[in-house]
């Protein structure tokens, strides 16, 4: 169990040298954030290296409780972002995404060890329906990240100032691009993951929808994501509106992720 | 005589007054000959670009005064408070260092862009077929010219191909990223939106279509640019497959109004279009920017785009500012140096006519001379004369150097009777 606390500090510091690194307003080629793929990937080694220790040292698969999910799910964003960086290398997304990642370990240390889920439904299926969710949240989150991104172009480009050169923001339409690409991946994911859900739920208490917070809370926004890939699919909706909605699905999931 | 210039610019007024007051090709030279009648007018130079209306003149210091009216007038009746408010009036030194400081591009908007230079050229060359630039402005104009090329060598100023056409396609990359797979449309088949058609597909477009009220013109730029010509009636519907717009047509209203955008942007279901309306007079209603997904960019907006990153630029703009600044102190100081040229010629003349005279007149009454005799005597009247002359004619070359030097020529002039009419009668008293 200490090699994997190890292996997480480690993967701690790289996540916010990287995220620090990613700050460094650099003027004349990419400067210091040629860096933040090799901590973000250094990060991710060691933190699946964790994720192995911990899950071998426990005799189970390591998402049974908050930190444990929290933990998976900064390790999901950080192999998300990394896939992006791989097929577009838009800087600008890891750089936003690392802190994040960051931001959600580090919290998965602080929070208390409580377990999650009680028995009832076989084990493999809960994994099932950890693993999609969880990997639904990554690709929701390089939503945020790209909607966020197209907010920021948006504005300087509404606003007619200037986008500073150092920020190496991508283009708006490959903001728009790759906000629903991650959105489609993300709202299949996640449907799979509520219907897995509602199979568990079923299987714990009698019926598959309890009108429990967090369960309409998840709804709710997987409500809010699927009009929004309907929009878009069926009348190309898009812009700043649709941008924001994406950023509001994407702190819906996190909340319910929370527990809040 | 006195250098006037009188004028507005992208600095001191707005878009939506500078537009007012753009002339088109076909009436400058009417505009100009009005401008040289004006009262104690000699020479008139009038430079009218998107970017700024400026009227140059050489004549009577009470001419000022007219040249303001006159640029009113051109606006089609721009009120005097405005008019005061945002031009500006620069008189001698000033006027030639404005002047110096356009030609070589300082005074640009994107600061080092090439096109202003041959715009001043041309602005000159109407003048000289208009028999308004002469001698005055004509001296002056070249020194401009030679001032700019001067600049464009010896500093890196131009060195960048920042223009306001290359932050267009800059701003076009931030909107689409590559636009190879994109297509641009240009309203128009001027010289500004060939200019900015160049820049924006440089690095290669989707499709590149070309929309003119003159087919002609538009199928000549089409095929220069590598693209197609579509007649003016099929604008929208070629606009509903745009992505880059570039808009810069002569017409003196909007071409694309905010009904049309509305339709345009409703029909386009959301995918982003970028309007880049470099005309002078604006050719999209700036409301059109409100709408969700659709952005334009006048000419003023991309100042501020072309502006950004441009440090080294700057420097060398610093650069070019003492070369100019020092070559207009040369031309000051040459033209201050003409201004008292006429009278050093004057006394010149006036000291050896009377030297000639009592010369002549006291000869006679030392009976014959010989060679030798008549040499040394007139060797005598010119070592005299320069002797004399040296110190009136270095007090004048100090006197021409300098602004307020005109008195001590006046001076100069009454102390040596040098505008008298009648042949001075004193001289005959002597001997």
């Amino acid at each position: 169990m200490d090699a994997a606390v190890w292996w997480l500090r480690g993967a701690l510091v790289s996540y916010a040298a990287g995220s620090l690194l990613g700050l460094v307003p650099w003027r004349r080629g990419r400067g210091p954030r040629a860096l933040v793929p090799w901590c973000a990937g250094i990060g991710a080694l060691l933190h699946s290296a964790a994720l192995l220790q911990t899950g071998w040292s426990l005799g189970r698969c390591p998402l049974a409780t908050l930190p444990e999910v929290l933990s998976a799910l900064a390790w999901a964003f950080t192999l998300a972002a990394l896939f992006v960086w791989w097929r577009s290398r838009l800087d600008a997304v890891l750089a936003i995404e690392l802190p994040i990642a960051f931001v959600v370990l580090l919290l998965s240390r602080l929070l208390p060890r409580a377990a999650l889920s009680a028995t009832g439904p076989p084990a493999a299926f809960v994994r099932f329906h950890l693993t999609v969710i969880l990997f639904g949240v990554a690709a929701l989150s390089i939503t945020f990240v790209a909607s966020v991104l197209y907010l920021a172009v948006d504005r300087a480009l509404k606003a007619k100032r200037p986008i500073a050169a150092f920020r190496r923001l991508p283009s708006l339409e490959a903001c728009d691009r790759l906000a629903y690409r991650s959105l489609g991946v993300a709202f299949a994911l996640l449907t799979l993951g509520i219907l897995s859900g509602a199979v568990i739920n079923d299987a714990e208490t009698g019926a598959p929808w309890t009108w429990r917070p967090e369960e309409t809370l998840a709804i709710l926004a997987w409500l809010l994501l699927g009009t929004l890939v309907l929009a878009r699919l069926g009348w190309g909706w898009r812009g700043r509106r649709a941008s924001l909605l994406m950023v509001l699905g994407f702190g819906l999931v996190l909340l319910r992720m929370l527990g809040l | 005589m006195a250098i006037l210039l009188y004028g507005l610019n992208h600095q001191s007024a707005p878009l939506d007054l500078r537009e007012r007051l753009v002339v088109a090709d076909a009436d400058l030279p009417a505009a100009l000959l009005r401008l040289a009648e004006g009262p104690g007018i000699e020479e008139a130079f009038l430079l009218s670009t998107c970017n700024r209306t400026e009227i140059l003149v050489s004549g009577d210091p009470s001419c000022a005064a007219a040249l303001a009216p006159f640029l009113a007038q051109l606006g089609g009746g721009i009120g005097r408070d405005e008019l005061q408010r945002h031009g500006y009036l620069h008189a001698d030194g000033a006027a030639v260092r404005h002047l110096f400081r356009v030609a070589a591009s300082l005074d640009s908007m994107v600061v080092g862009e090439p096109q202003i230079l041959g715009q001043v050229k041309s602005a000159y060359a109407l003048g000289r077929t208009a028999g308004t630039v002469r001698t005055v402005l004509e001296g002056l104009l070249q020194r401009a010219f030679s001032v700019a090329k001067q600049v464009r060598t010896a500093t890196g100023i131009a060195r960048a191909p920042v223009s306001i056409a290359h932050a267009a396609a800059t701003r076009a990359r931030e909107i689409f990223g590559d636009l190879a797979r994109h297509a641009v449309v240009v309203v128009g088949a001027g010289k500004m939106a060939r200019l900015a058609a160049q820049h924006v597909t440089a690095g290669g477009v989707g499709a590149l279509t070309v929309v003119n009220r003159s087919w002609q013109a538009a199928d000549e730029l089409a095929r220069e640019l590598g693209g197609t010509a579509i007649s003016w009636d099929r604008l929208f519907e070629v606009l509903e497959g745009a992505d880059v717009v570039i808009v810069s047509t002569a017409a003196p209203h909007h071409v694309i109004g905010l009904d049309e955008a509305q339709r345009l942007a409703r029909a386009r279901r959301g995918r982003p279009i970028f309007l880049l309306d470099i005309a002078v007079p604006r050719n999209v209603d700036p409301r059109v920017h409100a709408l969700e997904n659709v952005y334009v960019y006048d000419l003023d907006d991309l100042r501020g785009v072309a502006e950004a990153g441009m440090g080294e630029r700057r420097r060398e703009a610093e650069r070019a500012e003492v070369i100019v600044e020092r070559e207009a102190d040369a031309y000051i100081e040459w033209a201050r140096g003409l201004a008292a040229a006429p009278t050093i010629v004057d006394l010149r003349r006036h000291l050896q006519d009377l030297a000639e005279a009592e010369m002549a007149r006291y000869r006679s009454r030392l009976g014959p001379l010989s060679e030798e005799q008549t040499r040394v005597l007139e060797e005598f009247r010119i070592a005299l004369l320069n002797k004399i002359l040296h110190h009136p004619t270095l007090a004048l070359k100090r006197a021409g150097a300098r602004p307020e030097g005109d008195g001590t020529i006046a001076l100069l002039r009454e102390a040596f009777g040098l505008d008298a009419k009648e042949p001075d009668e004193g001289s005959g008293s002597g001997g």
